[in-house]
């Protein structure tokens, strides 16, 4: 296993786009910046700031297409290089296969979410909009950490059809689909979609957000667990049958 | 440029992308569906007439058909490259510009066509819901504003589509910038100034969504029209790259 990750960690040093990918990272601080500068208020808090910079779109919207998309380029490109076979003569795991490219999706949401916090900070503290505090920014360190652990995790599925299918263009449209849902369903059922009880557990203690319902987390952990397995099941199955 | 057209809609149909896409259309307007069951002050979004297709209209030209639409365009002029086909085009002889022409004319027509399928969608969901309050004028805008929003969000999106024809394997960096470039729209679109020029909003004003002023409706179109000319810049690079 820890030989399939060193391997993929070298095929990224072929791949320029995907950190390329990371710059996505910027969009939120940089909206925050200007939203909250056209604002002028003189009472923005330091958890106001963050909420918009990367509490809020970047976990919801941005980073599940990033992921998505990133799972899919590199599920497809093996395939298109015709490299799988290849793998399978070795012989390597099915789920080994698997694991190692979610461990890859799972380092890059990561590194993604630690990216969007310094760059959170950055744009609130820089230009006065709010003060440094020790408080909020360690809370924006670990809020991010836990949503950059969670959202690969939520993924899952995306990941599985991608798995399933040589092609890329059903995996991005599923995937843009599926994060659209998510968002959509966070108002509706957030016990349903992996990435709606993603935002569930990450809002939990968030200060200033009020919910109809205290959120449960038993059912977001479940939920999130149960496509998870699943997708996982699928993935090493289509594998195996296309195989 | 007739007979490539005929080419590049007989690959089509071999392909699964229009399937796919849509999918796509339909998965908006469950997922807007869904959306409308959330109660506001005691009511359901979906009971008001016309909700429904104002919501899967915006709010799938936002998040979903942008990226969906780039993809389309994005994807028939890199399977060239991909399949390998491109040297034997390059062979009958055909000019790169014309092709990759050819492709974008389809790709503007199969956007309309997604427009036009997710309006059939919504169309008939609101005649089952309020056939009695639908009235044949606001049908006809709503039809206005799709058609429009499908031919004027592929102008908006042109540029990239170009892009992807010069990149090599640009298509990834594409589709983030598409969904990133549209997604901006949702911001850019709070700003009065700001909305008739950004091109994903200027989309919305051109086809009707949002109400303007003549001189607001021809920045818009500006917009656009810079955004063509844009994209026949990157297509100009392309054909020079290919003669050269």
């Amino acid at each position: 296993m820890l030989n399939l990750i060193q391997t993929e960690f070298m095929k990224l040093r072929r791949k320029n786009f995907i950190f390329l990918m990371m710059l996505s990272s910027l969009l939120m601080p940089l909206l925050a910046v200007f939203y909250f500068g056209a604002a002028k208020k003189a009472d923005i808090t330091p958890m106001q700031f963050y909420k918009w910079s990367a509490y809020s779109y970047t976990p919801w919207i941005i980073l599940p297409v990033v992921l998505g998309i990133l799972g899919t380029m590199l599920l497809y490109d093996e395939n298109q290089n015709d490299m799988l076979k290849q793998l399978w003569i070795i012989p390597i795991s099915k789920l080994e296969y698997f694991l190692s490219k979610f461990f890859i999706v799972f380092l890059y949401s990561v590194l993604f979410m630690m990216i969007t916090a310094v760059c959170s900070m950055l744009a609130g503290i820089l230009p006065g909009t709010i003060p440094f505090t020790a408080d909020s920014v360690s809370y924006l360190f670990l809020k991010c950490l836990e949503i950059g652990a969670l959202a690969p995790f939520a993924m899952l599925p995306v990941l599985a059809v991608a798995a399933s299918q040589k092609g890329y263009i059903l995996p991005i449209c599923v995937t843009l689909v599926y994060t659209f849902l998510g968002f959509i369903l966070l108002m509706v059922n957030m016990y349903v979609h992996p990435l709606s009880s993603m935002t569930a557990i990450t809002i939990k203690d968030m200060p200033g957000v009020v919910m109809k319902q205290p959120v449960d987390l038993k059912s977001a952990f479940l939920c999130i667990g149960i496509w998870g397995v699943a997708s996982i099941i699928c993935a090493d199955v289509t594998l195996k049958k296309r195989q | 440029m007739k007979t490539l057209l005929w080419a590049e809609r007989m690959k089509l149909r071999r392909s699964k992308i229009i399937w796919i896409a849509l999918f796509s259309a339909v998965m908006v307007s469950v997922i807007v569906y869904m959306q409308g069951q959330f109660l506001f002050q005691g009511h359901r979004y979906v009971d008001e007439a016309g909700w429904f297709m104002t919501a899967a209209q915006s709010l799938g030209s936002i998040y979903v058909l942008p990226a969906i639409i780039a993809l389309m365009g994005s994807y028939m002029i890199c399977r060239e490259e991909q399949d390998d086909t491109m040297k034997s085009l390059r062979l009958i002889p055909v000019k790169p510009s014309s092709l990759v022409g050819a492709k974008l004319v389809l790709a503007a027509f199969m956007s309309v066509l997604l427009y036009a399928f997710l309006f059939i969608i919504t169309f008939s969901t609101e005649v089952v819901l309020h056939f009695s309050l639908l009235k044949a004028a606001t049908i006809l805008n709503f039809l206005k504003i799709y058609l429009l929003q499908g031919i004027c969000l592929f102008l908006a999106m042109s540029p990239i589509i170009a892009i992807v024809a010069v990149l090599k394997k640009g298509y990834w960096i594409a589709l983030i910038f598409a969904e990133v470039y549209s997604f901006a729209g949702l911001f850019v679109g709070m700003q009065n100034t700001a909305r008739f020029i950004y091109p994903v909003t200027a989309a919305f004003c051109v086809s009707g969504y949002y109400e303007s002023t003549l001189p607001q409706l021809l920045t818009s179109i500006l917009s656009l029209f810079i955004c063509v000319c844009l994209s026949l810049l990157i297509l100009d690079r392309l054909n020079k790259k290919y003669n050269s």
